[in-house]
């Protein structure tokens, strides 16, 4: 076998996948290794996709011409629109997927890859020559020679299981950690540090008790991707629970054996996902918490324990699970677990996801200092790009803050940084109403097309999608004669009556009338312009709001536009003041307004920093 | 660069003859076209470096003064520059700047020498002069956000941003959180927190204006028919003879002001033309006058003759006036007792003999001052804190209108934009705060 490729992938998790797929697509030949080739796109927490903002990650994933979307239509059990009631800008998508259909769909996808070489294998040392990448080496002495790397390793870096006074130096789920490549890391003068997560036990869903539990039911004929092939077979169910005051003693009593009480944990855990003895602590006037219970596979009883994961002792871990309603008599197959890992500095990185320190070398997913699959598929789908972009010897593409959340997602990481396992939410987009699920092709597909990801068939729904569209909007210039109809219409829903006909889009922007009024009183829309609607009736409604956020989008974007030069050493710009000297030396803006976001940059800062440019041209 | 259109004061505020008012940016000339009128000017002809005189009409205010346009390149700052010379006085001249900065941005310190320099109109041994300017003004402003921050004011409006933290919190929470099982009623205590905060600043805003008043003097119009006794009335109150005073009708033509202190508050102090119908014409332009006055007087001062009735055109003109800032100055009570009112505030002195003077005083400094002014409430006196506070008032004003109809998201981006908006006061606009209140408050995750 030829080991020389264009480039080397660490890790096959979720942005692993993603990274290979994009670079193989783009025409770059690939090597993607794996500790463990049945852990290949393993969820190895929920068995979901999406929610609030992973949901629209995941479609701007798709938008873009990632894989995660349509891998998750095509092996979802159950759908569900979340937030329907809270307003377009928010609506989530979340998919119930069976998690091994998940892993096997996805790996046969990689392995019909034609150029993704896809192996078995532990990378401990990544080879450099000048600052630049040549190569990796693996455990067994392998070498394989390329000119970019994505390291994609997850929380496999020196993990470490912790279940009460238990621990094992081990991956999730049993699966081997990998040993050698933070050294390989240090020694390239990466910092590394330490944070932690956790998950729920496995239950064998026969020994639970379902029959007085809240049952949650799916919808028909969604999806998070025009190219998935089958709709939705809302096949499976969640169930809802709590916990209760007995569940809270049992933990009460137990806390000096929790791991993260004694001591035992160093590593820095989330604050959204905190572990059920997280929760009595800091809430301790709560007097239950919510369980929902997610079955993991139509091939499978487990059923994973949304809500109560935990580090405790195996043996509190049965008695707390057993006093809670349907899980009386449940058995525990898999423990719940902490678990603690090395990661890298996010702030090491450029916007582009490539080291600041080594040329070729990129960084994707939860070795970021992320949290979730979406946030890792999306960074992976990134430095893919990116690393294919580089050896064509083209910029990068960085999406900003006000295109997509990936852009918000990476700026964060490569501007604020993160103490924390960062997760993508949708009060992070300070842009959000523009960053809607339903927008997410118009947004991006036209970027991805360029790139070359978007394929032709994604490329002719977009493009119908779109002329569709715009006859949508033509029709609703429809000029409304004022008859009895219209009257009636407009009374019906409380709205005053005009003295002259109007026009069905000033009808739409009434209060109480919205699309699907509109549409049963006249019949404007076609069948086939139905799954559109709702997007119209958004772009209608809240054209005001709109047309305010991209006002302030056009004000930021001229400093956007200004590229700050690579070499600027800021500690020589007379008039910056010391702070903004050193957080500026540290983080490395690209352009103006990625400086502004710096905390500890004042306008009085960037006025300086702007004059400098100007001066020096 | 920012190219919005900027405008300040650029002469020092304090006693002057006249204050400047510059503007700077492409729409300068759309804006003064707005306001400023002149019989010699055609807009679409207007010569740059020419000095206009003619009126700047807004309202209640009426201003004559002159405008000269810069058109860019050729300019201080490189872009078309309009500057206004008016009558010195504080408050006028804020009173202008208000009107502008509906229409365009109040400058940030140092804006209009910036954008000389990026517009290359300085060089950059100036340039670098410039930071240090810079950077001494934001200084400046630092030191003067501290102080602020250790003052009521600033508390207040971080009370106001914390209530909206804390309410915005929630909604995010429900946002991102649709399955967190807690009862959020969250809805309805934005209704509340908002309502709380529109009535507050509401409060502050009218008190402001008074704080203005501190500043800058309350204007106080008298007026009335020939020969009641308006002049001898000004001069009693100075103490001092400077209205020309004549028993023949009508020998005040112009207006005449005076300043005395009261109470530690300035009264402006202006004597018009006896308002009469049949005068000659220079008089006529000494009533127009009059009548403005009325307009932009805090209180104005009827006086009338108890000596004689009260005839039809002083009863027209006093049912014309407005009840909450007129007082109804009875002159002459020496000589004569014909008392009629009509309902208005009344004060019956003597300017010949000095009698009730002082009671005269008290009922102006009552009128606009006491009642509406508690000392232990905030009172602002900078314009542009105070057009923040507007703002903010205005977006929370129009939110709670349609807070039934509007979707959380919505509700959410108002509620930042008013945090946003009163953070430029206070210097937060961290949005990692709302992130930690997010997880200080609720329970949350898997």
């Amino acid at each position: 076998m030829n080991k020389e490729f264009d480039s080397v992938v660490i890790g096959a998790g979720h942005a692993g996948v993603e990274s290979a797929l994009a670079l193989a697509r783009l025409g770059k030949r690939v090597l993607l290794t794996c500790l463990n080739l049945d852990s290949v796109a393993f969820l190895a927490c929920n068995p979901s996709i999406g929610g609030t903002a992973k949901g629209h990650l995941v479609c701007e994933i798709d938008a873009l011409g990632g894989e995660m979307g349509i891998n998750a239509d095509e092996t979802a059990i159950q759908m569900r629109m979340l937030n329907e009631g809270k307003g377009p800008a928010v609506h989530s998508l979340r998919a119930q997927v069976d998690k091994i259909n998940y892993h096997t769909r996805m790996k046969k996808i990689i392995e019909d890859c034609p150029n993704i070489f896809l192996k078995q294998a532990e990378v401990c040392e990544i080879l450099t020559e000048n600052g630049k990448v040549v190569g990796v080496k693996t455990t067994l002495d392998e070498v394989y020679k390329c000119k970019t790397i994505v390291v994609s390793t997850g929380v496999y870096l020196k993990s470490r299981i912790i279940i009460g006074e238990y621990t094992q130096d081990s991956g999730p789920n049993g699966f081997a950690r990998a040993n050698g490549l933070t050294k390989s890391l240090i020694d390239l003068g990466i910092s590394i540090r330490r944070f932690k997560t956790g998950t729920p036990a496995r239950l064998n869903g026969r020994t639970i008790d379902f029959g007085e539990l809240e049952k949650q039911i799916g919808e028909d004929n969604i999806g998070f991707s025009p190219l998935s092939k089958n709709k939705t077979k809302n096949v499976a169910y969640c169930y809802e629970t709590y916990t209760n005051e007995k569940t809270h003693e049992v933990i009460r009593n137990n806390l000096s054996r929790a791991p993260m009480y004694s001591g035992e944990i160093k590593g820095v855990g989330p604050r959204y996902c905190p572990s059920i003895e997280d929760k009595i602590v800091r809430f301790p006037n709560r007097e239950r918490h919510q369980i929902f219970l997610e079955p993991e596979s139509l091939s499978t009883n487990e059923i994973y324990v949304q809500g109560v994961s935990t580090s405790l002792p195996a043996d509190v871990q049965n008695e707390m699970y057993s006093t809670i309603k349907g899980l009386e008599n449940a058995e525990i197959m898999r423990n719940a677990y902490a678990i603690e890992y090395d990661c890298i500095d996010s702030l090491e990185l450029q916007p582009s996801l490539e080291s600041k320190k080594i040329s070729g070398l990129f960084f994707a997913g939860q070795v970021n200092g992320t949290s979730g699959y979406e946030e890792a598929a999306a960074q992976g789908l990134i430095a893919g790009i990116n690393a294919s972009l580089k050896q064509d010897g083209k910029d990068p593409l960085i999406l900003k803050r006000n295109e997509a959340y990936i852009g918000v997602l990476i700026d964060d990481l490569v501007t604020k940084g993160t103490n924390e396992p960062y997760r993508m939410m949708t009060s992070r987009a300070e842009f959000r109403l523009v960053l809607r699920q339903d927008n997410a092709d118009r947004r991006l597909t036209e970027i991805g097309r360029k790139i070359g990801l978007v394929s032709d068939e994604r490329w002719e729904l977009y493009k119908k999608k779109l002329e569709k569209f715009e006859n949508m909007k033509q029709k609703l210039q429809t000029l409304l004669k004022l008859d009895d109809k219209l009257v009636d219409f407009l009374k019906r829903n409380n709205e005053s009556v005009p003295v002259n006909s109007m026009k069905a889009i000033d009808l739409l922007k009434r209060n109480n009338i919205d699309i699907f009024k509109l549409n049963d009183e006249y019949g404007l829309f076609d069948e086939s312009e139905k799954s559109l609607l709702e997007t119209l009736n958004t772009e209608v409604k809240y054209e005001g709001y709109i047309k305010q956020q991209n006002d302030e989008i056009e004000k930021l974007k001229n400093q956007e536009e200004i590229k700050l030069p690579e070499d600027i050493d800021y500690s020589q710009i007379k008039g910056l003041r010391i702070e903004a000297q050193q957080k500026l030396n540290k983080v490395r803006p690209l352009t103006l307004g990625h400086a502004t976001r710096i905390s500890g940059v004042s306008p009085a800062d960037i006025t300086v920093l702007s004059i400098y440019l100007k001066a020096k041209k | 660069m920012d190219n919005k259109t900027i405008c300040a004061i650029s002469t020092p505020l304090g006693n002057s003859a006249i204050n400047i008012i510059r503007m700077s940016g492409n729409k300068s000339l759309e804006i003064i076209k707005k306001f400023f009128s002149s019989k010699n000017l055609d807009y679409s002809k207007i010569e740059p470096r020419k000095m206009y005189l003619g009126n700047f009409t807004n309202g209640d205010i009426s201003e004559k003064c002159l405008m000269v346009f810069f058109k860019g390149p050729n300019s201080f700052t490189g872009e078309d520059i309009v500057e206004l010379q008016i009558h010195g006085g504080e408050f006028l001249a804020k009173e202008i700047l208000n009107v502008l900065s509906k229409e365009c941005s109040l400058a940030s310190p140092g804006e209009f020498s910036k954008r000389a320099f990026f517009n290359g109109k300085m060089s950059l041994s100036e340039a670098e002069g410039l930071i240090d300017v810079i950077n001494a003004e934001s200084q400046e402003e630092l030191k003067s956000a501290y102080s602020l921050s250790t003052g009521r004011f600033n508390r207040q409006i971080s009370d106001f941003q914390n209530d909206l933290t804390n309410v915005l919190a929630q909604i995010e929470v429900a946002l991102d959180y649709p399955e967190h099982d807690e009862e959020l009623i969250t809805v309805e205590n934005a209704r509340n927190v908002l309502r709380s905060i529109s009535e507050k600043l509401g409060e502050i805003i009218r008190n402001s204006s008074c704080g203005q008043k501190i500043k800058s003097g309350v204007n106080v119009a008298i007026v009335g028919s020939p020969n009641v006794g308006k002049s001898s009335l000004l001069n009693a109150l100075l103490g001092k003879e400077r209205a020309i005073v004549s028993s023949t009708a009508g020998t005040t033509r112009d207006t005449i002001s005076e300043t005395i202190l009261y109470n530690g508050i300035k009264f402006n102090l202006t004597d018009t033309a006896g308002i009469r119908e049949n005068g000659d014409e220079i008089e006529n332009i000494g009533i127009e006058r009059a009548k403005r006055e009325i307009e932009e007087s805090d209180v104005v001062l009827f006086v009338t003759d108890l000596s004689r009735k009260i005839n039809k055109e002083e009863k027209d003109l006093l049912l014309s006036l407005d009840k909450d800032k007129t007082i109804v100055v009875q002159n002459k009570a020496d000589i004569g007792n014909e008392d009629e009112t009509l309902g208005y505030e009344t004060v019956r002195i003597s300017a010949l003999k000095e009698e009730n003077l002082e009671e005269l005083l008290q009922k102006i400094y009552e009128k606009t001052i006491k009642e509406k002014i508690d000392t232990s409430k905030i009172v602002l006196t900078n314009l542009r804190h105070v057009n923040i506070l507007k703002e903010a008032k205005q977006i929370s004003d129009e939110t709670l209108e349609k807070l039934d109809v509007l979707t959380l998201d919505v509700v959410a981006f108002e509620i930042k934009r008013i945090w946003e908006t009163l953070g430029k006061i206070t210097g937060q606009t961290e949005n990692e705060k709302i992130i930690d209140q997010i997880f200080s408050k609720f329970c949350l995750g898997k």
